[in-house]
Order: C-alpha cells, then structure tokens, then sequence
C-alpha cells in the first residue's frame, strides 16, 4: 500500500488537465456546502438509529466464543492442521533462535558483518556492525537477537507465501484484481483487531506472533512482486515465447531475473512492514524489544523509548543491508567478467570461512551465547553502566520535556493546544456535527469532480456502510483527525518538496533523513509525542505527519522534477522570474504529482492515527484497542472495517483521474 | 547469474548450519516442559505472567522471589496483555497471573464453561477509582473531602476535571452531569500524559481535580487526597461504572466500586501438585506493600528481582504464613 509505493520511486506525470481550474472551483464550492449545512443544521441530524445494524458486535462475539469452544474441545480436525502450522512457526522461531545463540555473540556480530561486507560492501556492513554494537551497549542484546529470530521466521514465511502468490498475480491480471481488497484489507485493518482470535486458534508465544506479522507483511510481498513481474516489457517476453520458450521457462528465465530488483525491494518491503509489528508480537509472547516496549510504557517510559531506539536502529540496520545487497549484487550492473566471477567466488569463500573459523574460536574460548551482562557493568561512562547512563539521560530528556517551565515546553504546548483548538476541534465540529446526508453528499459530489464516476459511487458506498455499522460519529472523529494531520503535512511536504527540487543540495542533505523517517515502525512515531505533547489527540496527529510526510515531499520533488524542459525555458524567454515559474509553470504542471501525494499521505495517516488509538486519541482507534484490552472483539472489528471503509473512502475521493498504479492503488 | 547461484549457495549452507545447530541445542531445551511433577517437594519450572503496569512488576517479582529462594523453584517471566493471558493460562503455557482487575467475560469463558483456569483467591490488593486532588489543596479547602464541598468551588481548579486513559473504565463526564458540577471534563491521552498533566500542577502547586486510582507507586510519591463521591447505598445499587454503554447519566451517579484483585492459575498448574501453587494461592499483598514495591521499581529504577528481595527480607513474617 501506501509505504510501498512511497519507497518506490514516483512516476512522473504528463501535463496536466485543462480542466482543472475549474475542478478546484467546484471543489470549493462543495465545500462551502458542507460549511452552510453545518452552520444551519448543526446537531440537528445525526445517523438514524433505525438505519443502523447493531447486532453485528454480538454475532462476532458469538462466533469468537465458538471458537473458544472449538479449540477447547479440541475435536475440530481443522484445528490439527493449524495446530502442525503452529507447531512449525514455533519450531523456526526457536530454532533461529537456538542457532544465534549457539553461534555465540561473537560469531552473530561477526557472522553478520562480514556476510553484509561481502554482498553489501563496506557501508552496509559498518552500519550492520554498529547496530549490534549499539544493541550490546544499550543492554538490550538479548531482546534483539529474539526480534531477529522472529523477524527471520516471519520475513521468510512471508516471502514464501507472498512471491508465489504476487508471480501470479503479475502474470494474471484478474487474480490481481480479485486480490487487492484482500490485501487492502489486511494491511488497513490494525492487528489489534485480529489478535484475540488469532491467540485462541494458535494460542501465545512466537507463532502467534508470527501469524500476525504474516498477515500484515505479505501483501507488500504480493504487490511488489506483481509489479516487478509486470513491469518486465511484452518484448522480452515476446521474444523468449518467439523462441519457443513454455511459460515456466519464461517465468524462470526471462521474467524473474528481469524482475530481480523488485523481488529483492519485496524482501526489503516485507523486512520492514514486518518490523512494524515488533511492538504487538510483544503483547502475545512474542518476546524481544517489542515486549520491553509494551511492558515499560507505562512504568518505565525510558526503557521503552531505549527498546524503541534498538528497533528503530534495527530497522535501518536491515533497511541499508538489503538494499545494498540489493544494489551490489545487480548481475546488470557487474558486467563480471570469468576472472571477476572466480575471485568473487573466492572471497566469498573465504567469507565463510572466516565466519565459520571466528564462530569456533568463540566457542573453543568460551564466548557467551548472549553478550554477557559482566561486560555492560565493567563498560562504565561517568560511573554508571552505559545502559543506566542512557536510561538516565533518556529519564532527564523526559522530565524536561514535561517541566512546564522548560523552553521547549514554552513551544510544544502551545503548538500543541493550537493544533487542538484552532484545528482539530473546529473541523471534527464540521463533521460530526453537520447532518449526516450533507456529509456524504458532498464527500460524494468531491469524489465526482476529483475522481470520476465510479470512485464517487465506491466513496459513497464506503460511507453509507460506515453509518450503517453504528459508529458514524467517531468514524467522523478519526476522519477529521486524518483531514488535520494531511492537512498539515502536506503544506510541510509541498513546502519542502518545492525547496529540494529546486536546490540538489537540500535535496542531498533531506536524503538520509527522509530514508530514516520512512524506515521507522509506526508504533515508535507515537510514544515520544506522548511526552512531548501531552495533549490528548495531539500526539496521534503529530506522529502521523512525521510518518506522511517523507512520502509526499518525495513525490512533489519527483514532480516537480519531471515537469518537462520546454514549457520552463517557455517561460524563462518570456523573461518570467524564478519565482513565476515556479508558480505558474512548474507547480501547476506538477499538480499531479502533487495530489499523488495527498492521497498517499492521508492512508498513510490513517495508519497512524489508528495506533494514536493506544495513546488516547479516542475515535476508531480506541474502539479496536479496547477490543484486546477490554475484550470487547466485536466492537473492534467493527471499527477496523469502518477504518478500512473509511480509508477507502478516503482514497476514492482523493485519487484523482489517474491510472491506479499495482503498488500504489493503496484500498 | 553466477552470484546468484552462490548467494543460493552461502544461504543454503547457512540455513543447513543453523539447522544442525538448532538441532544440537534444542535437545537441552526439552526437559524444560515439564517439572511440575505430582511428587510433594519438587518445585520445578513455574511460569507467571506480568502485566503491563508496576504493580503486576512488584507482586510477581515478590512471587518470585520466594519461589526461588524458599521453594527451589525455576521461576520464569512471560508479559502477556490481559486477555491472550487466559489463554496462555488455558494452554498450559502461563501457570499463574497474580494482578487480574476482575476480567468477568474471561472469568465465564475460561473457568465457568472452559474449566481451563481456576480462581486462586483475592491477592488482597483491592483497586479503587476516584476523583483525586493534591493534599496541599485539601489542606486549603477541607471542604473538598466530598464532592458537595466542590459545588460553586469549582474555579479553584480553573472549572477542569482532568479524565483518565481513555481505555480505562470511566463514567465522570455523566458525574459530573449528574451531580450538577460546573466543570469541564478534559483529556490528556494516556495515562503517561495525563500523570505529565497533573503532575506537572502539583509541582507548580496548582490545583488540579482528576481521575486517579490505587493501587499505584505514584501515590508514594505524590501526596494526594480524595474527594468523596455520593456512596453506593442500598438504594441506588444498581449504580453502574463504566459509562461506555451510554445512557442516563442518573444511572452512574455514585463512587466507583471496589475491584477485588484476583490470582488466577492455570488448571494444569494448580492439578500439578507443585508446591508453588500452595504458596501463590496464600499469598497476601496489601496495597501499600504493593505501591511501596512498584514504586522502588518505577519511581527509583530499582532493579526488580532485589526490590522484590528486599521486600520479603523486610516482610519475613508476612512470607512465613505463605508457606506453612
């Protein structure tokens, strides 16, 4: 969905429509519709009862309760099955596990460098040694050797199922089609929502939090591997047909090595979404950082932000290792020669046998399987482990943040309460308040104008079923939520996107920040605004607009890049200023693009103003949090569909008339 | 095409390598299963669970401890969310939760129908909800003592009522409609925001009016006082707490009950026969215990396996009724 594609990188676009000035006019106009229908029916209507179906929570109650009954009794014989599924997720788990730690830390830490110095040359590979280093320093050695073990199992799962499934899709396009609001589904959904039933069929412990990270890091697996198989050119595979090739000779000769950098972005893609779900596996025995996470967040607000650091650095760790390999492996871009092939197959040899020779001197000398705690205690900074010393700062950097008389206090508190007064508040007042007719009528009649007929007929009907599930109103309060935050990240994203396409220095400088931005978990975005503004829906809102906007100022830039030469020198002749073009040339010429990045930027919103949920943002969120912590499960599955409703609904009206591209046509 | 066929190659050896090792290793791993043999003495391996907040840390910490020290017993830690716990407990793979807030659905799934979990008592811990004030505050306006005294008062805290972790069981928004209070109910998120909000008052020594509860470490740190709320009496015993099923605000109008804490262990764990399960099921904490532990925990960053040790060497008496 939208991460994938926010990473892929953005098309560009060709000229825009005449009509377009006049779609923003009538765009406008709606909206004042929906403002004078506020203002003269305010409270007036709200979604009729009798129009809802309330029984829906109970039957899925019920049916939770079945399984319950199910399992217990244990005669099922489909629970064998899932049961020998269960019993082999377990199995990899805790023999990745075993291995790393027979290996000893020596060996993972040297095991794991020089493998990525060999594919992934010396950059990778330094970072990759840093971040186990980092992770022995932090004392958090052993949680992420566990992370890794489970990242392992579930990335390799993943890509097992995903790939098959994403071949035939690209090379099917009606299974692609009949596909995608499954895979919508199952990365809009919040795993929250899944997590009881999933603990009842495969009970706790590493494969069900495996099964969960399966359901969320598939579909990236799917949809990037489609499209790298599609985006192979009918030539190529004309030709090979041509020459008399059958279809499984094409696919293994012609279209899979063709396709080979968007399998490895796959791997890559699954490796991150997969990591996102760190945090929740904690919550069913999944053990590692993510249980530190949840476990510290509110009794040790500082060691869950450390446990927070370790994965953020874990994912970059993996991020740049990846796609290194990726890079550097590229047979299009070696051009080996015979010579070249030999000696690569020697260093690679005596990769392996450095790794194998370091493994077993560590073992022969008696090296721990997991870096010991002797050494955290002997390695001192200012008197204090260097753990303690960190939690210390991490715990001083807190209560500043917090002292209302700190300066950074003086500015995140009143941003804070202008985002939730001046904005927040006055645009969920439009929505919930407003007649519930007038909102859908406009949110329709916006579809027609930006989209064309059939998103406005899907936006429409993605409406209606939200009403129709009994929870209009905090669907409304997350909506308004997802609208603000948008809002704000997009004029950030333009504003920025603008600046780095016209100055490649910027753009060099914004480079490492935005990859850093884009590769974080979006759990870990949220808990450091908890502190920084505690102001109820704030921090959901906050966190969402980091998250968002790397996306959109990549697409603007990319935009704004692709506008073509002609128009620009039209311009520059007519002795139009830098600025004139800029405003009348390139950015109406890359407007495209730009809404691209709207519709991108509000799913990938949405994403995070769920989790904002777990934090107090109330709304949706909190109905699908409450279904494990208050085991309320019909309820939260009822608000995930109305989240996946509504981000449909979301993209409908704000996709524009474009293509839907296979990995960006997020819901 | 050739490195590809060796990237094959090096992560097929590895696979193999890991594999083998695997193997190797997870042999030592098996007996760890079991140990809860019906035989009187051994102890063995008992699993329990922690939750999510510093007070489950103090008392499962204090468990263990003198598991191990008394009894001999492995002791390990799983942190399992409140409800999967159940199931964890079903299955055999968590034996005991200690701090368990009275999950009723649970209860009837899982020990009425199920049989998979039993009751293992009142841990003695008793959790109460209410509406707190700083004690500097109360000593200016002793007519806050019950909720009457706030009536016309309530500018003294700026006409707010700071609201607690919009995931907890709450109703104050129909009380203070209810009882007729001109206060606005507001929200901080979280329950680490809103301790940042009201702590950050109490500092300033400002009043501030908000939804707090025990047992908890901060009120160890913080001296808090608590405003009355009309009490539950015969008449109004159908009084309800959690606002969430919405209605008349009539219908909330009282103090929130008391939650009796429970202990809960697995059926297969209390069937074993392993001395642990005699302990845990006599096992009694009161609230300042708990808070005094959970607080050397999170407000002092005391290591948790010496504040748990530190507390059964200071509390040998308590300890000695658990294990006769």
């Amino acid at each position: 969905m939208a991460v994938a594609s926010g990473r892929l990188r953005a098309p560009a676009f060709a000229a825009p429509t005449s009509r377009f000035r006049g779609r923003g006019a009538q765009a406008l106009g709606i909206l004042a519709i929906l403002v004078i229908g506020y203002i003269l029916f305010k409270n007036e209507y709200s979604w009729p009862a009798s129009l809802t179906w309330d029984e829906l929570p109970r039957k899925l109650d019920d049916a939770q309760d079945w399984l319950l009954e199910q399992r217990t009794e244990g005669s099922n014989p489909f629970f064998a099955v899932l049961d020998a599924f269960r019993a082999f997720c377990d199995w990899l788990v805790t023999a990745l596990l075993n291995a790393f730690e027979w290996i000893t830390w020596v060996g993972m830490l040297a095991a794991s460098t020089l493998i990525v110095l060999r594919f992934g040359g010396w950059r990778a590979a330094l970072i990759t040694f840093l971040a186990f280093v980092s992770f022995a320093l932090l004392g958090l050695w052993e949680e992420s050797i566990q992370t890794l073990a489970l990242m392992t199992a579930a990335v390799t799962i993943s890509i097992l199922i995903g790939v098959p499934i994403g071949i035939v899709a690209g090379r099917k396009e009606r299974f692609y089609r009949a596909l995608t609001p499954a895979l919508d589904a199952m990365q809009i959904v919040p795993a929250f929502a899944y997590l009881m039933p999933v603990v009842i069929v495969f009970s706790v412990g590493p494969a069900a939090a495996v099964i969960c990270t399966l359901i969320y890091a598939i579909p990236p697996a799917v949809r990037i591997t489609a499209l790298g198989i599609r985006g192979v050119t009918s030539e190529s595979v004309e030709a090979s047909q041509a020459l008399g090739a059958t279809p499984t000779q094409t696919l293994l000769k012609v279209q899979l090595p063709l396709a080979r950098r968007q399998l490895l972005l796959a791997l890559n893609q699954t490796i991150m979404f997969a990591l996102s779900l760190v945090v929740i596996a904690g919550l069913i025995g999944g053990r590692g950082l993510g249980d530190v996470v949840t476990s510290g967040l509110y009794s040790n607000p500082a060691l869950a932000l450390l446990a927070g650091i370790a994965i953020v650095i874990m994912a970059i760790a993996l991020d740049r290792a990846t796609a290194a390999i990726a890079d550097r492996t590229d047979p299009a871009r070696r051009q080996l020669t015979d010579d070249g092939r030999k000696r690569a197959r020697k260093i690679t040899l005596a990769t392996l046998g450095a790794i194998a020779v370091i493994v077993l001197a560590a073992r022969a000398l008696g090296a721990d399987a997991i870096y010991p705690d002797e050494f955290e205690t002997a390695t001192t900074v200012f008197d204090a482990n260097i753990q303690s010393t960190i939690l210390g700062w991490i715990n001083d950097g807190l209560e500043y943040i917090q002292d209302p008389a700190s300066f950074i206090f003086g500015i995140t508190d009143p941003v804070g309460n202008f985002i939730l007064e001046k904005m927040l508040q006055p645009v969920q007042n439009l929505l919930m308040d407003t007649p519930w007719f007038i909102v859908i009528g406009c949110s329709t009649a916006l579809a027609l104008v930006l989209s064309g007929v059939r998103p406005a007929i899907t936006a429409f009907l993605m409406l209606v079923a939200i009403g129709f599930l009994g929870v209009w109103e905090p669907a409304m309060d997350t909506a308004s939520q997802v609208l603000v935050a948008t809002a704000i990240a997009v004029v950030i994203g333009i504003a920025i996107g603008i600046w780095a396409a016209e100055s490649p220095r910027v753009e060099k400088a914004l480079r490492p920040i935005l990859d850093t931005l884009q590769t974080l978990p979006q759990l870990v975005y949220i808990i450091p605004f908890i502190y920084l503004m505690p102001v109820s829906l704030v921090p959901g809102v906050v966190a969402s607009v980091l998250y968002a906007v790397p996306v959109i100022i990549r697409l603007v830039t990319n935009g704004i890049r692709g506008v073509p030469a002609a128009p620009v020198e039209a311009a520059e002749a007519f002795g139009a200023s830098r600025r004139q073009v800029l405003g009348k040339v390139k950015v109406p010429l890359a407007r495209d693009s730009i809404m691209l990045g709207v519709n991108q930027g509000l799913i990938m919103v949405l994403a995070v103003v769920v989790i904002g949920g777990l934090v107090g943002s109330g709304a949706l969120g909190d109905s699908v949090a409450r279904g494990l912590q208050r085991n309320e499960f019909g309820e939260g599955v009822v608000a995930s569909l109305a989240i996946l409703a509504l981000g449909i609904a979301l993209d409908r009206v704000t996709q524009g008339r474009r293509k839907v591209q296979p990995g960006g046509g997020a819901a | 095409m050739i490195t590809h066929r060796k990237l094959w190659a090096v992560l097929t050896a590895l696979m193999l390598a890991l594999a083998v090792a695997a193997c190797g290793e997870s042999k030592d791993d098996d007996d760890s299963g079991g140990g809860q043999s019906a035989s009187g003495k051994d102890c063995g391996k008992v699993v329990l669970n922690e939750q999510a907040w510093a007070g489950s840390t103090a008392n499962t910490y204090i468990a263990k401890n003198v598991l191990e020290e008394k009894l001999g017993c492995q002791v390990e830690i799983t942190k399992l969310a409140e409800i999967p716990v159940f199931q964890a407990m079903a299955d055999g793979k968590t034996d005991a939760v200690l701090e368990d807030w009275q999950h009723v659905d649970q209860y009837e799934q899982y020990i009425d129908k199920a049989g998979t979990v039993v009751q293992g008592g009142p841990l003695g811990v008793e959790g109460h909800i209410g509406w707190f004030i700083p004690q500097f505050v109360m000593d200016d306006h002793p007519e806050f003592k019950t909720w009457e005294g706030l009536k016309g008062e309530e500018d003294v805290f700026n006409n707010e009522f700071l609201g607690g972790d919009p995931s907890y069981v709450q109703k104050d928004k129909e009380l203070i409609k209810a009882l007729g209070l001109d206060l606005k109910h507001v929200t901080a998120g979280a329950e680490p925001a809103q301790v940042a909000r009201w702590s950050q008052a109490y500092k300033q020594k400002k009043p501030v009016l908000f939804y707090w509860y025990t047992p908890q470490y901060l009120n160890q740190e913080y001296d808090l006082a608590e405003v009355k709320l009309p009490p539950r009496t015969d008449a109004n015993k159908d009084c309800k707490d959690d606002a969430k099923e919405g209605g008349d605000p009539e219908q909330y109008k009282c103090e929130y009950d008391v939650t009796i804490i429970n202990k809960l262990f697995s059926k297969k764990f209390a069937d074993s026969g392993s001395p642990a399960y005699d302990v845990l099921k006599k096992m009694k904490l009161t609230n300042e215990d708990q808070e005094q532990v959970a607080k050397a925990i999170a407000g002092d960053k005391q290591d948790p396996e010496e504040a748990g040790a530190d507390w059964v060497k200071d509390n040998q008496d308590k300890v000695d009724a658990w294990l006769q």
